[in-house]
């Protein structure tokens, strides 16, 4: 069920008595800017926090505790040309719940702290807290940096400033930049916050067991007004590279991190776009995809070997982690696989299976609150709606043909290795 | 026979029974699902490295890891790789090995009969060559190399070494390059046909089901297959280290931003065996919870001291033969990070009398975490311990957690808290 509550601000209701926690999510999108990027991965930081009323994270986490371990957070997501502050918010439907008493349901007191949340910041003076916002901004400071010690999170990070050099949008992390971060002040985010509430689109979703009414009701008290959305392309579009860009890094580590990117421009609106899902699929995105049987399987030289594509930015990206002296025989094998698959050479039966794998995953999505929930964005940013039963259709009739077709489309762009030497480990 | 008990106010039932051949099967459909998870478990896993191999007389000690690779060769067989049998059905397979445990698994949304057959037969038939061992032995060093990177778990796995200095916990699930370069065919036979006997497994099924269809499916599967007459399994125990053999604290260095901080603390008391063991289980993590989770006093000090932030954590876990826990996070003050804990649990029992008022507050907190739990099928099945907690299901958890009383939290944590010893695991930059 899809409601329009203000101009600018919807609500999508997904009825079910098939769990037994209600989830909410409320999403505000707003063009992806370089330079707002970092000061809206502050601000959910900082929103996170506290409340007027609950002003330390201790009196939040115990109102959380109150409602039955309400989980609750915010968090920062890029998708194609728009960046993304996403609230979510589960709660126990109580029905299942011993001795709840007499008290209003949870999904309406979750709803009221969603508000209190968005609605009613620590703001003392008029400002956030400055203790709270040098505290955040510190920890945001040192979680950033922290990504990079997962180094298969590092190696992609620098692929992606290699490939996308000289375009910000796209090369920074969703949580934005450290050094753009050292010098945002309190005011700098209370402007972004201002901005956000005021000309973001605001998509809010219910799932669980929860009428329309109910639904509507815990959502018509939130002061949010109406909002012009100008209608632009969710779509990153970008022109290919005559040549490969090629980065490499020392570091100590002993598995050696290779990582690919390609041009794969085809984007979620496109005819060829459930083609590129399955190319993906049969390529290296899933176990028994074409990376995974052969560098990993055939030649045992990895542990993963995978791809994957991003219909929003036009790319198609592999990751694998293997000996660095191996790093050329990895590449060949690499590229001898997707040329098969240019040259028409995928089997009959991997197309199957890779299909049945598809579906067997989406129908799968269905039993998960969250993915039900955050599913509802690709739809909210690209307008397309497809029910099931369409896109399975659509699955179904995917040839050999489509995804040869697909795969011809695929160049190269960049390639970037982080290993640990010449000598391997250390 | 199959048995069933109702859980009325969840609106679930659970069905089991026991096979002729001794396995353990467990159903729980959940209406309105799509998608079914099964999940085959042994009662075997990295810690069981010595033991009288079915047949023989003498015990046997195998090389480090050898669980684990045993895992990853039961798929492959002589003209085919199970993982492509449940690929013909778009299921997602997988595995994994554990200290105790060694668990194969796939969930699907069509083909379930088929998919069962699949899990039980390539579980139940293994193939092992000279050849097929050799080739894995690449895969599996790059796994180990895979996670020598990777902090987290260096940080964690440290912390164990040193809690278990004797015990095999102190070496890696996977082994090291060289031990598993020791293992042969013959090798993983005679742990294969010691474990992998029915009655030391058990089968669980979660999702959408019909538990007498399902049951039938199971059955029949097993009746065409012979397996040797049960016999009990000789584990050697390994050798234990004494409470002051514990490691008080070391530091390493490797390529991180931050200091990572793991306190880890053994317990050296008595866990109660079957449903007693579950309900000491909840109390001791909810202990944890009344000191240091994020509605504690602790909490809100150490993190406006800059000791702690959002990265910090922390774990209880009973398995068979062990229980320990760990608090862990980033920090730059690790020196304070251990005083300051280390101060905590001393004056636990002061604490926890002072945090009585919140001990509703972390229970409830508990109870809202179970049932966002049954919400997935993976849920429920991933928190059934076999026979570790005497078959109990994860509704069972719900009803002792409902039930337990801060007296039982104080006893568990008293017991806990006297024996146990305490190592401090750091990593520099």
């Amino acid at each position: 069920m899809h409601f329009r509550i203000k101009d600018g601000v919807t609500l999508d209701l997904l009825p079910t008595k098939q769990f037994k926690t209600i989830g909410i999510k409320v999403d505000f999108v707003a063009p992806l800017q370089a330079t707002a990027i970092t000061a809206r991965a502050l601000l959910a930081q900082v929103l996170e926090t506290s409340t007027a009323a609950y002003p330390t994270q201790t009196a939040l986490a115990r109102e959380l505790s109150r409602l039955y371990g309400a989980s609750f957070g915010i968090s920062v997501l890029k998708l194609g040309t728009k960046h993304v502050i996403r609230l979510t918010c589960s709660l126990v439907d109580e029905q299942y719940l011993d001795n709840f008493g007499p008290q209003q349901p949870l999904f309406e007191q979750g709803m009221a702290l969603l508000k209190e949340v968005l609605f009613a910041p620590l703001l003392p003076q008029g400002n956030f807290d400055p203790a709270t916002f040098t505290q955040q901004r510190q920890n945001l400071l040192t979680a950033i940096k922290s990504l990079d010690d997962d180094k298969q999170y590092l190696a992609n990070r620098r692929l992606q400033e290699l490939l996308f050099t000289g375009q910000p949008t796209q090369a920074m992390s969703a949580l934005g930049d450290v050094h753009v971060l050292n010098d945002l002040s309190a005011t700098d985010i209370l402007g972004t916050y201002q901005d956000m509430l005021a000309n973001d689109a605001v998509h809010v979703a219910v799932v669980g067991d929860v009428n329309a009414e109910r639904a509507q009701a815990a959502i018509a008290d939130w002061p949010l007004a109406d909002r012009t959305i100008a209608d632009s392309t969710p779509y990153y579009r970008w022109s290919v590279r005559d040549q490969v860009q090629v980065g490499d890094d020392e570091a100590p580590v002993v598995q050696a991190k290779l990582n690919l990117a390609y041009q794969l421009p085809i984007y979620r609106d496109d005819d060829d776009f459930m083609a590129a899902v399955v190319f993906n699929a049969a390529f290296g995105g899933t176990p028994l995809s074409l990376l995974f049987t052969n560098v990993r399987e055939k030649a045992s030289l990895a542990y993963y070997a995978s791809s994957g594509y991003n219909p929003f930015t036009g790319t198609l990206s592999v990751q694998t982690g293997i000996q660095a002296e191996n790093q050329q025989r990895v590449t060949t094998i690499i590229a001898a696989q997707l040329a098969a698959v240019q040259r028409g050479e995928l089997s009959e039966k991997l197309l199957a299976e890779v299909k049945a794998s598809l579906l067997n995953a989406r129908l799968a999505a269905l039993d998960s609150p969250q993915r039900r929930l955050t599913g509802l964005l690709n739809t909210q940013l690209t307008h397309l709606h497809e029910p099931l039963a369409a896109w399975q259709e659509k699955l179904a009739a995917i040839t050999v043909d489509d995804v040869t077709r697909v795969a011809q489309k695929v160049t190269l762009q960049a390639t970037y290795c982080l290993h640990g030497g010449v000598q391997g480990a250390q | 026979m199959l048995s069933k008990k109702k859980y009325d106010r969840l609106g679930e039932t659970v069905y089991q029974t026991t096979l002729a051949n001794g396995l353990k099967v467990l159903m729980v459909p959940k209406a309105g699902f799509h998608k079914t998870f099964a999940i085959m478990t042994t009662d075997y896993g990295a810690m069981d490295n010595e033991f009288v191999p079915r047949g023989q007389h003498q015990s046997v000690r195998f090389p480090d890891g050898i669980a684990h690779f045993l895992e990853h060769k039961l798929f492959e067989k002589k003209d085919h790789d199970a993982f492509d049998l449940f690929g013909k059905y778009g299921a997602s397979a997988n595995a994994f090995t554990g200290f105790t445990q060694t668990s194969y698994l796939f969930a699907t949304t069509s083909h379930l009969k088929e998919n069962l057959e699949i899990l039980l037969d390539f579980v139940q038939d293994p193939y092992f060559t000279a050849e097929t061992v050799n080739k894995e032995k690449g895969i599996i060093g790059q796994e180990i190399q895979m996670y020598d990177d990777d902090p987290g778990w260096q940080s964690y796995f440290g912390m164990i070494g040193q809690l278990y200095p004797k015990e095999p916990l102190h070496i890696d699930i996977a082994g090291t390059i060289d031990s598993i370069d020791r293992i042969t065919a013959d090798d993983l036979y005679a742990a294969y046909n010691t474990f992998y006997h029915p009655s030391n497994m058990n089968l669980i099924v979660v999702g959408q089901l019909d538990p007498e269809e399902t049951l039938d499916w199971i059955t029949a599967n097993q009746a065409g297959k012979t397996f040797a007459p049960n016999e009990p399994i000789t584990r050697v125990p390994s050798p234990q280290a004494q409470p002051n053999e514990i490691v008080a604290a070391t530091t390493r260095q490797l390529t991180v931003s931050r200091p990572k901080v793991s306190l880890g603390l053994r317990g050296f008391d008595q866990v109660p065996t079957g449903r007693a063991g579950l309900r000491y289980s909840v109390a001791v993590s909810l202990m944890f919870d009344l000191l240091f989770n994020d509605t504690s006093d602790n909490y809100l000090r150490l993190y406006d001291a800059n000791v702690i932030d959002d990265s910090f954590g922390y774990d209880f876990q009973v398995q068979r033969g062990a229980h320990f826990a760990q608090l862990a996070g980033d920090t730059d003050q690790p020196e304070a990070f251990a005083r300051e804990i280390t101060a905590i649990l001393a004056d636990a029992a002061t604490q926890l009398a002072a945090a009585k008022p919140q001990f509703e507050l972390v229970k409830r907190e508990a109870v809202g975490r179970i049932v966002g739990a049954i919400n997935s099928v993976e849920g429920i099945a991933n928190q059934y311990d076999g026979p570790l907690f005497d078959d109990a299901t994860i509704f069972d958890e719900l009803t002792i957690l409902e039930q337990l009383s801060f007296e039982d939290l104080l006893a568990a944590a008293r017991d806990f808290l006297a024996q146990c010893r305490q190592t401090v695991y750091t990593i520099f930059p």
